[in-house]
């Protein structure tokens, strides 16, 4: 329970609507309940009265404040409740904003160790599920559980005070088995379901979308029909939780209205027992049994929060096991503001960048290919050097040491001097252009995704660089040019085209040491050889570290490091 | 009415309303149940609000001592038990018949998706097609377990209740009766604005999620350009956005059951003051001189019971409205495909090629959805046991003309004979971009193509392709688990995972596309090797490529540039 701590405090800082919506919601309830003790009393009153009338006696009943009473709860009522629905769920769906920001925000700042290794499945699972789940921390389960304790005592009190301390005893103790009921007992008997649920779900998701990518693989094998039907299962397993969980559920809810039905039987007997004793009004004794039975509604709200909570509570942990969540929720921002000047300026006085016998390769299990010699490697301004080697040796490793994302397990890299003090290093990242071997591009049009590398860069250059990696007529020719939009994956273009586009925006970027991971996967011979001659005078005036299979895969540079394979 | 015109939007509601009665057939045992349970629910509280009305009149006006009446208290206490009982029931009951229907969802689904083939099918997003699968499916639930049955208990608890009502009081009876009516017409009014507007906050929460997962996987890419700030600025805007089209919903929504909430509040406070000066004596028209205690106070305490059935149906207003919504994108997702099945037609006769061909194309031409044109007039023939090599430049039809070939797309004209019968028909081997990876180990990979595989196979097959070394540095081998994409395997080690199955399995056929993009040198001979020695076992080839030592294997080579083949 303790991880919804952090959320909890999140929530906290909009305290004011939280407040202001929980008293909505106990005004709504007393107010229900006041309508139908009134009504009951009124009744009674007014039988008892008419019986005293009837027999000829001397009788009267003041008829006008409980008839504007019942008046005034019906409308109260009715207001209050739409009122409350409609501010309390405006302050989720803000909470919801605040939440997924900052778990977006823990995320960047986490280092890229931490991040690989889990998948976009995950992570999309992670966004929306997870989210969504802790969407039921306050407005399913924080504000009716404090709303049903209140009013629970609010109606155990006017037991208390109009009938006798035995009967809210009574009163109190079977509403306190209820409340347990509907709330921690059904959540430690759901916890487990409910957790397996939401890794259910992840698992379920990865494999879904494992099952559409691998689709042309598993059809062209005869084997698509097959698993269809796996998924299927698993997803019926998946539902069967589903359905578990409501049941028991339902069950609960069921068991708890009961006892609240029952605590107001019991009510009655005490009050007609009082009332025929003489100690109470007949009126008094109907009003009561009528006012518990008024507090079912707000005690009917827990089960379905308490089914779910195992859920919630899973749903924080895996949030906060992300990296850096809570610095983010609090350092948020101040990342981007870094300056960017000073990275500059740091950069000129001696060499750019430093490897000092570090090791790559065989750090993590699946790149245990190849044992690779530690490597030392010195890029001094202006330098434009490719290193080489087989795929799987470390390149990428290196590229991302190179760019401040990633540390080395063994010996020592300098980044314009200096060690960084946190990966990734936000102000080293400001004078470097890195193009990373996984194509990255953005569901937004040809202009957005370029223009992320340079905010201030106008068509006019956004053109040349296309002109550079040979896609200006290509996308001069789309509906729309620079407006066309890229697609989900960059799937309007095929994989050559989307490396060029990611290409070009590595180059459009004004930093002055360059990166390439292997800058032509994908692209044919002739586009290649166009480009490299067309990339010689953007490489003028800036430090190149290219990386790839062989030297004529990389744009031309001065010098050439093979990485040295010990054993393959 | 009028009210709202036809418009087609609304025509889409309909279709789906259609649909989603459709599925409930499936399941018409269990949710006819969870009907009669709650129906037995709703008797019982008839029950004891009689036996509680009787109690009090005995005690309070017949003077009778409450000992006399601990009989009445007893059945009192069982009719709520049995109350409990039967509520459980039907929430046990609904839930079951909800998650038979889902699957019957899930299986229409997962049939469309391979009517729509592999290619068709990534014009979507996986993560867009999973949510559709797991999480707008899930969204049904409600509307199955919840308010389909409510739907029946809002009609026959209500008239359960009317009946004793009129039988006690035609006037109350009639107070109830004018007030119910209105009910269900100003929630049709609501509910139309509410479904429109619902259906929009769907598409929205589609493409948050959309936008989420590529904001995450490209997170490196937002780290690099500096980007981090302006992505979480985006997703806060999204949420914004996201907020205030739910909250148009919800306003309206809440509006419905605000509705039922002051009819109901009215109709307490209008029955309770009519009860009360009738029992006063001050009312000595109708039935209200006949009014006593216990008939007076069984009508207030059914009162809200009546009103309750139509209140728990408003509560599941957004249940319908969100199955509504998910229905309509499902719906959507199954028409599309419906009709334009791919490849394999049934209605195609199998058209054997000349002598000897594994493969034989005639005239083949295809326009894309868009207007580009994908092949044109293109002619192929690939003799059985040859290595056919497709090269031309990114985006000149190379992969389309291989889609075509394993029947994933579909010849506008011309004809296509593969293995002597229609594409598609018989398994082949098929080598992507993104190789189908399944959550298990190495060996559950290999074995997913040939079940009878031994060990030793398995362990020849990823010699064959160069991952036995891979394997050898795991711990558990072969039977070690491969992780989802990204996380565990290269690019080209899963490209070589999905070619250890075409040794596996037994393929006359193999298509590649671009098997060697992006790999070094030595991953390029290991595979071009293991290509070889596949030729060699008489396994037919195609192969699309611009990599020279892949085109140096060819036995066959022809180009395709915009659409237009050119044999060589």
């Amino acid at each position: 329970m303790n991880e919804l701590i952090p959320w909890l405090r999140l929530i906290a800082a909009r305290r004011k609507r939280l407040i202001n919506g929980a008293l909505l919601i106990l005004l709504t309830l007393l107010a229900g309940v006041a309508l139908l003790a009134v009504s009951g009393w009124f009744i009674t009153a007014s039988a008892l009265t008419g019986l005293l009338l009837a027999a000829g006696l001397q009788a009267s009943l003041n008829i006008y404040v409980p008839g504007g009473s019942i008046r005034l709860f019906a409308v109260t009522r009715t207001v209050a409740r739409y009122l409350e629905r409609v501010y309390n769920h405006n302050t989720v769906l803000q909470l919801l904003a605040d939440v997924r920001v900052s778990v977006f925000r823990g995320l960047t700042t986490a280092p890229l160790a931490v991040r690989s290794g889990r998948s976009g499945a995950g992570w999309l699972n992670r966004f929306t599920n997870d989210v969504d789940t802790m969407n039921t921390l306050y407005l399913r389960l924080v504000a009716p559980t404090a709303m049903a304790m209140l009013a629970s005592l609010v109606v155990i009190a006017l037991v208390w005070i109009l009938g006798s301390a035995t009967a809210a005893l009574a009163l109190a103790g079977l509403l306190a088995t209820a409340f347990v009921m509907a709330s921690v007992v059904l959540y430690v008997r759901t916890r487990r379901s409910a957790g397996d649920q939401v890794i259910q779900t992840e698992q379920l998701r990865q494999s879904t979308m494992g099952h559409i990518e691998g689709q042309a693989e598993l059809v062209a094998a005869g084997l698509a029909g097959d698993a269809r039907h796996r998924l299927l299962e698993r997803a019926d397993r998946y539902t069967a939780l589903q359905e578990r969980l409501d049941t028991r559920t339902g069950w609960h809810l069921a068991f708890t209205s009961a006892l609240v039905q029952l605590a107001s039987v019991t009510v009655l007997w005490f009050g007609l027992a009082l009332a025929q004793s003489g100690h109470i009004s007949g009126p008094v004794a109907v009003l009561l049994p009528l006012a518990v039975l008024g507090i079912q509604e707000a005690l009917a709200a827990l089960p379905d929060a308490f089914g779910q909570l195992g859920a919630t509570v899973m749903a924080a942990r895996r949030l906060n096991q992300q990296a850096g969540l809570h610095n983010a929720v609090v350092a948020s921002g101040s990342v981007d503001q870094a300056s960017t000047a000073a990275a500059r300026s740091d950069v000129n006085t001696g060499p750019v960048l430093v490897f000092d016998e570090v090791r790559v390769g065989g750090s993590d299990g699946e790149e245990a290919a190849y044992r690779v010699q530690p490597l030392s490697l010195t890029l001094s301004a202006g330098d434009r050097i490719a290193v080489t080697g087989p795929s799987g040796c470390g390149k990428s490793t290196l590229a991302n040491m190179a760019a401040g994302l990633q540390a080395p397990t063994a010996g020592r890299c300098e980044l314009a001097g200096r060690q960084p003090a946190r990966l990734p290093d936000p102000l080293w990242l400001t004078g470097v252009s890195y193009l990373t071997q996984q194509t990255e591009l953005f569901d937004d049009t040809v202009r957005a995704n370029l223009a992320m590398a340079d905010s201030r860069a106008g068509d006019e250059q956004l053109w040349r660089v296309l002109e550079i990696v040979d896609l200006a007529d290509l996308i001069g020719n789309l509906p729309g040019g620079l407006d066309a939009r890229v697609g989900a994956y960059g799937r309007q273009f095929s994989g050559g085209e989307g490396r060029r586009l990611a290409l070009a925006r590595a180059l459009l970027k004004p930093a002055s040491l360059l990166i390439l991971d292997e800058p032509f996967t994908g692209v044919d011979r002739a586009t290649q050889d166009r480009i490299k001659t067309r990339l010689e005078p953007v490489l003028a005036n800036r430090t190149l570290l290219a990386l790839g299979h062989s030297p004529d895969a990389l744009p031309a540079t001065d010098r050439h490091v093979p990485m040295a394979v010990l054993d393959h | 009415m009028g009210v709202a015109p036809k418009t087609e939007p609304q025509a889409a509601v309909t279709d789906a309303r259609r649909w989603l009665k459709s599925l409930s057939a499936d399941a018409r045992g269990p949710l006819r149940a969870a009907v009669i349970a709650g129906s037995l629910a709703g008797l019982f509280t008839i029950v004891q609000m009689g036996l509680m009305a009787a109690i009090i009149a005995a005690v309070l006006v017949k003077d009778q001592p409450i000992m006399s009446v601990t009989g009445w208290f007893a059945a009192l206490i069982g009719a709520v038990l049995l109350r409990g009982l039967a509520q459980g029931l039907q929430t046990r009951f609904a839930a079951h018949g909800s998650a038979r229907i889902q699957h019957e969802v899930r299986k229409q689904l997962l049939a469309s998706w391979a009517d729509a083939g592999p290619v068709r099918l990534m014009d979507t997003s996986a993560g867009t097609l999973a949510r559709e699968w797991l999480d707008h499916v899930a969204a049904l639930h409600g509307y199955f377990a919840r308010f389909q049955p409510q739907m029946w208990l809002a009609v026959i608890s209500p008239l359960l209740i009317l009946v004793v009502v009129f039988r006690l009081d035609w006037l109350a009876g009639t107070f109830l009766v004018l007030s119910a009516p209105l009910i269900p017409l100003f929630m049709a009014l609501v509910g139309m604005g509410a479904e429109s507007v619902n259906q929009r906050h769907f598409e929205t929460v589609a493409r948050l999620s959309g936008f989420f997962l590529d904001r995450v996987r490209g997170l490196t890419t937002l780290q690099l350009f500096g980007q981090t700030a302006s992505a979480a600025e985006a997703i806060r805007q999204r949420s914004d956005q996201y907020r205030r089209l739910t909250m148009e919903t919800l306003r309206i929504a809440f509006l419905s059951s605000a509705v039922l909430e002051f009819f109901s509040s009215v109709a307490i406070a209008v029955v309770a003051i009519y009860i009360g000066f009738g029992l006063l004596g001050s009312i000595q028209y109708g039935p209200a001189t006949e009014l006593t205690l216990f008939s007076g106070l069984f009508i207030l305490l059914l009162a809200p019971e009546f009103f309750q059935p139509l209140r728990q149906l408003s509560q599941h207003y957004h249940d319908r409205a969100s199955a509504l919504g998910a229905a309509r994108l499902l719906l959507d997702r199954l028409q599309a495909t419906r009709g334009q099945r791919p490849g394999a037609a049934p209605e195609e006769a199998p058209q054997p090629g000349p002598n000897g061909a594994a493969i034989a194309l005639n005239g083949v031409s295809l326009t894309f959805p868009d207007g580009r044109p994908g092949l044109i007039d293109v002619s192929l023939t690939v003799p059985a046991g040859s290595i056919t090599v497709i090269t031309g430049p990114s985006g000149g039809g190379k992969s389309t003309l291989l889609h075509v070939i394993a029947g994933f797309l579909k010849p506008d004209s011309g004809t296509v004979s593969v293995l002597g019968q229609a594409p598609g028909r018989k398994p082949f081997g098929w080598l992507g971009q993104s190789p189908f990876l399944l959550q298990g180990s190495w060996a559950d990979n290999l074995r997913l193509v040939a079940p009878d595989a031994t060990d030793a196979d398995i362990h020849a097959a990823l010699n064959r392709v160069g991952l036995g070394r891979l394997i050898a540095g795991r711990p558990e081998g072969i039977h070690s688990r491969v992780a989802e994409s990204g996380a565990g395997l290269s690019g080209g080690q899963a490209r070589r995972l999905s070619l250890a199955r075409c040794f596996l399995a037994d393929y006359p056929l193999i298509l590649l596309d671009e098997p060697t993009a992006g790999l070094d040198q030595a991953s390029e001979r290991q595979i071009i090797d293991a290509l070889t020695e596949l030729a060699h076992r008489g396994r037919t080839l195609v192969i699309s490529t611009h990599h020279a030592a892949v085109l140096a294997m060819a036995n066959q080579l022809c180009s395709v540039h915009a659409g237009r083949i050119h044999h060589e």
